[in-house]
């Protein structure tokens, strides 16, 4: 019998229904779009990197000594007299040897081919046979003076075989002409530019070396050959078999990804949260408008249980309807996102049933969930409800919610306070925690906090907008609860949205902070990629107006055992560049000297004239003395290291920036040093101011992208406002009609519930830009050390985030002031 | 018992003149078509004579709701005009309309006649509210002390009895100085006392202050307080009582139910066809 109430009910009410399976819908095609996606891309990778070196089957390479993230230019290079030792061992075949670095193509326009720096690899090798690229046209590159590039840069390029172009890896752009294209498949966007053995050496590499060598097997077994391969080879360099070096390949890619895909299971999990609020709330007011309805059914002989089954039932078929369409919008969302990827994104949709599962336990399991509390009040209806004219549910007073909203909220914050703390462990747990609490304890308090403050927003509209406005105040304010918990679904992206925007002003601010106080050359010349050689700083060297030029490097060791980068150069320039102040010693670092900020020295309990172990990555330690103690420097790091240290264990010094003074910081300067770089498209020159923009447009960059993310709960709480206001409207029939009765107009009446949209709407904005600057600051509190000197809020953007608010409180009335001016007069007075 | 009250004749002889507060010229109004037809008012002429207390009584399904709900502009006809005042409402929008009932028109209905959400005062005030004027302190005041609700102001209608509740809608109907009150059955929910309180309360607001009220009632007792009686069959306005009592009302309307329909000519009564 209950079954077949809750079918009823659910044909009877479709756009109630319809109204609350958005929310589900929305939160289930994050999830499904987020893990679609990252599946496909998982799946082109897999494809791709299994292609990959198919045929290698050993791999012969530096051992990792430092270890760490290797970026080609950290890792050892083999020589190549390994790669004559290895012709005469019994089962290689093929062996080939790889130079891999970074090259890349200068257009027609002077600049680099697709993007300059920032987004896919420029991939620069040698041209071998056992190779993974085919040659889609032309033939190999043979001497100094020939290229075969990818398809699709010569695409981009318009470039053909025949042509001459600059090709850029280290050192001026050379002159090449194109004799073949490279058919790459899907690369996902990067480039490949392929040179004769010699030539990738010397450009990529050092003649005589290679990055590791590969060979195929003519009879063994993979990993006979390692072991075989293995005995003669020299110090610092090993064997893996193919399947290894595939795997780590993979592996790499894998982690990444999965990173990728916690990182927006994270917004998918924020916005599902978002919506079980949507839920809850409508099911409570379904609930509350059919009071007389249960309490029949009560009267008549249903049982508690009876009818708390039936409105989970409803629930559940919700949450069915919720996740098909759901999982249907977020296979729709994948392949959205998939062609913002553009080149990357190429490959298609890959399926699996991980998507399809999750997306139904999610829907269901959270529509169940919220609406179990709305399921057992229903039960609670006394029968003789069924019997009374006006009934109201039995509500609990709300000073057992203020007490656990208060308490769980305490309870956030503490965990939150704890997590940043960090007390071991991964902060995110603890943190997020604490968020998830604090969001839903001061959901809680939100009927409350809502009276005081409903009653200040509706003040204006209530002045100025006469009757409607009042009106709207007094709705806004007649159902706490209702109010509130429309409220904080809202509240929770604003709140993360605001936390972002605090934190990106606070970058803004400290990085500012961090270039005025810490930035004393005048400019910095950078590699967006590959290397600064020797030739180029002499260049600079020689621009007008400059009156210094001098090399940093970048290098890693560890250091009695703690791995770490280092600076490296002339110590000097290098202090006074970066402004550091010294606490002991001096900067007369010598050929074996070595200095580190204050807290490294203190931890380790290092002072002036300590010994200290270094190991660097190409396996030999050297004893270093500290020269020098400074204060704590986010520009430069805990370390340095002298000049000759980092030349005497690096194959290929990697010239990480050029520091330059000028007799003059002016336009003409810094136009006279990009004319000297002209060809080395690849560096950069930044002064103080475009130093902050760079890093500005980084945050920024960063914030909008996160600000994108949680824009969708936004919009699901956007969803619950028009559920709320829609159910209240019919809940609020018979009054409507009252009021049309007595003369309000069908403009006043949308006025009517615009307004008290837009109140709804900017409370629960208020309210989340109250928790958000709170997060904001006790992360900025947290990561003070970490660089966020400077606690920053940004008040413009979170007054346009209020009018946005307000916005939406529009947007969301539009429908159902819509419905109510639509509403028979006559019809709605007589409505039971 | 016959007297020169105006008469529902009037309206039908001089469409446009006379003093009445509302009137309806040959207003047909039906339900549905084909076996489902319903008709609610069969070429119905009535006018509503001012200052006066006037009931319009009938059985159920007799089509007295529907003739007030036409005649307030809550309702469209199909056919016929209505008037309020001097302004014909058939044909007006909805805004026009809108604006007609907020100014011209008090209402008074059964149940749910207030905002939840407002005071007893606010309520009295919401018309004048809405349309942006000042009420008239003097009157609202006169108004407040003849409903006897000076110390019920500021509660909320959940506060109330349900008879302070219609005495607060009475109020509200009276604060703006309307031409026409309608009343839908306004005691259909009260105790007796309570009922006969806001019974009392309307007449004397059509004695003392002038006041033109039409009132839909099934309650013979209830329309002994009009000054007229207008009875209602089938969509038609079957007879007209002055100077009602209980007795003679509920007299006449067994006539109805017992079938008796008396023999009336479609269209307008005979002028004066009062009952014996």
């Amino acid at each position: 019998m209950m079954g077949k109430v809750t079918r009823r009910n659910l044909a009877a009410h479709k756009i109630r229904l319809v109204l609350t399976a958005v929310a589900v819908i929305l939160g289930v095609a994050f999830v499904a779009g987020t893990l679609i996606f990252t599946d496909s891309m998982n799946k082109q990778f897999d494809d791709l990197f299994s292609r990959v070196g198919k045929n290698v089957a050993v791999d012969v390479r530096a051992k990792k000594v430092v270890g760490g993230d290797d970026d080609g230019q950290a890792a050892q290079p083999v020589p190549a007299s390994v790669l004559a030792a290895l012709k005469g061992v019994d089962g290689v075949k093929d062996p080939q040897g790889n130079v891999n670095g970074y090259a890349a193509v200068v257009g027609r326009d002077g600049k680099i081919v697709g993007s300059g720096g920032q987004g896919p690899p420029q991939l620069g090798t040698n041209w071998n046979t056992i190779g993974s690229f085919d040659l889609k046209s032309g033939r190999a590159p043979h001497g100094p003076a020939e290229v075969i590039i990818d398809a699709e840069t010569a695409k981009k390029g318009r470039l053909a075989i025949g042509d001459t172009v600059g090709v850029v890896s280290s050192g001026a752009a050379q002159r090449m002409r194109i004799v073949g294209l490279i058919d790459t498949g899907n690369l996902m966007g990067a480039s490949v530019t392929a040179f004769d053995t010699p030539t990738a050496q010397k450009l990529l590499l050092k003649p005589g070396y290679y990055s590791d060598i590969e060979m195929s097997s003519s009879g063994p077994s993979e990993t006979q050959l390692r072991d075989r391969v293995a005995k003669v080879l020299p110090d610092g360099v090993e064997a893996v078999t193919g399947t290894k070096m595939r795997d780590e390949n993979k592996s790499d890619v894998a982690q990444i990804m999965g990173f990728f895909r916690t990182f927006l299971l994270v917004f998918a999990l924020i916005s599902i949260f978002v919506g079980a609020f949507i839920i809850f709330n409508t099911f409570s007011m379904l609930v509350a408008q059919r009071t007389r309805e249960l309490a029949l059914l009560r009267a008549i002989g249903a049982a508690r249980p009876q009818v708390t089954r039936a409105v989970i039932g409803e629930a559940v078929a919700v949450g069915f309807v919720g996740s098909t369409l759901g999982l249907a919008a977020g296979a729709g969302l994948a392949a959205l996102l998939q062609g913002q990827m553009g080149d990357a994104g190429s490959g298609g949709l890959t399926f699996t049933a991980t998507p399809v599962i999750w997306s139904y336990v999610v829907g269901i399991v959270v529509t169940v969930v919220s609406a179990y509390f709305p399921a057992r009040r229903a039960a609670k209806i006394p029968p003789v409800a069924a019997m009374r004219d006006d009934v109201a549910l039995p509500q609990r007073t709300l000073r057992i919610r203020v007490a656990l909203g208060s308490l769980l909220t305490l309870v956030g914050a503490g965990l939150i306070a704890a997590g940043l703390a960090g007390n071991g462990g991964n902060p995110a747990v603890p943190v997020g925690a604490g968020a998830f609490a604090v969001f839903i304890g001061v959901a809680m308090l939100a009927p409350v906090i809502s009276v005081p403050v409903v009653k200040v927003l509706g003040w204006p509209f209530a002045r100025l907008m006469g009757a409607p406005g009042r009106l709207a105040r007094q709705n806004a304010l007649r159902n706490p609860r209702r109010t509130a918990a429309t409220a904080a679904a809202l509240m929770i992206g604003l709140a993360l949205i605001t936390t972002v925007n605090v934190l990106g002003a606070t970058m803004r601010a400290s990085i500012d902070q961090q270039v005025d106080a810490q930035f004393g050359a005048d400019y910095l010349v950078q590699a967006t990629g590959g290397d600064i050689t020797p030739d180029a700083t002499q260049k600079i060297k020689a621009a007008p107006g400059v009156e210094s030029a001098s090399p940093t490097y970048e290098g890693t060791a560890k250091l009695a055992g703690d791995r770490g980068t280092y600076m490296s150069g002339d110590v000097g320039v290098i202090a006074k560049a970066a402004r550091l102040k010294i606490v002991s010693g001096g900067t007369a670092i010598g050929a074996d000297g070595l200095m580190v900020n204050e807290s490294t020295a203190k931890d380790k309990g290092w002072h002036v004239g300590s010994t200290v172990p270094a190991l660097f990555p190409d396996g030999k330690t050297e004893q270093l003395k500290v020269t020098g103690i400074f204060a704590k420097s986010d520009l430069i790091g805990g370390r340095i290291v002298s000049e000759q240290v980092y030349l005497r264990h690096t194959v290929r010094p990697s010239v990480d920036a050029v520091l330059v003074n000028a007799a003059k910081t002016d336009a003409a300067t810094k136009t006279s040093i990009e004319s000297a770089l002209k060809a080395y498209p690849n560096l950069k020159v930044s002064d103080q101011s475009s130093l902050k923009k760079d890093a500005r447009k980084q945050v920024d960059g960063f914030v909008t992208f996160l600000s994108i993310l949680l824009a969708m709960s936004v919009i699901i709480a956007a969803v619950g406002v028009v559920n709320t206001l829609a159910l209240s409207v019919i809940e609020r029939t018979r009054e409507i009609g009252l009021l049309r009765a007595i003369g309000i107009s069908r403009r006043q009446l949308r006025r009517m519930i615009r307004i008290e949209s837009i109140v709804i709407a900017v409370f629960g904005a208020v309210l989340g830009m109250g928790i958000g600057v709170a997060f904001g600051a006790a992360l900025q509190n947290a990561l003070k050390g970490q660089g966020l000197g400077v606690l920053a809020v940004p008040y413009g953007t979170l007054g346009v985030y209020l009018v946005v608010a307000a916005v939406i409180g529009v947007l969301a009335a539009l429908w159902p002031a819509w419905r109510a001016g639509r509403m028979d007069v006559l019809k709605a007075i007589s409505t039971e | 018992m016959t007297n020169t009250a105006p008469s529902t004749a009037d309206a039908h002889s001089a469409p446009g003149a006379g003093d009445f507060a509302a009137r309806a010229h040959q207003i047909a109004k039906v339900y549905g078509r084909g076996d489902a037809q319903v008709v609610a008012l069969d070429s119905v002429t009535v006018g509503i004579p001012r200052g006066r207390f006037t009931a319009i009584m009938g059985p159920s399904g007799s089509g007295k709701s529907t003739l007030m709900h036409c005649m307030a502009g809550l309702d469209s006809v199909d056919s016929g005009q209505v008037f309020i005042g001097g302004t014909e409402l058939t044909g007006l929008k909805d805004k026009q309309l809108t604006r007609l009932r907020r100014d011209k028109i008090g209402f008074i209905f059964q149940a749910f006649n207030l905002v939840p959400t407002l005071t007893a005062l606010e309520n009295i005030t919401l018309p004048m509210d809405i349309a942006g004027r000042k009420a008239d302190r003097a009157w609202l005041d006169q108004v407040i002390d003849t409903v006897g609700l000076r110390p019920r102001l500021k509660h909320r209608p959940s506060e109330l009895s349900g008879g302070q509740q219609q005495r607060v809608a009475c109020a509200r109907a009276l604060a703006s100085r309307p031409e026409i009150i309608f009343a839908d059955e306004p005691t259909g929910n009260l105790d007796s006392r309570s009922g006969a309180e806001v019974l009392a309360f309307l007449r004397d607001s059509v004695r003392r202050m002038g006041q033109t009220i039409v009132m839909v009632t099934h309650d013979p007792s209830a329309a002994a307080y009009a000054d007229q009686v207008l009875f209602l069959t089938d969509g038609q306005i079957v007879d007209t009582m002055t100077g009602p009592t209980a007795e003679r009302v509920l007299e006449r309307m067994k006539g109805f139910e017992t079938g008796g329909r008396p023999a009336a000519a479609p269209g307008a009564p005979e002028p004066g066809v009062a009952a014996r």
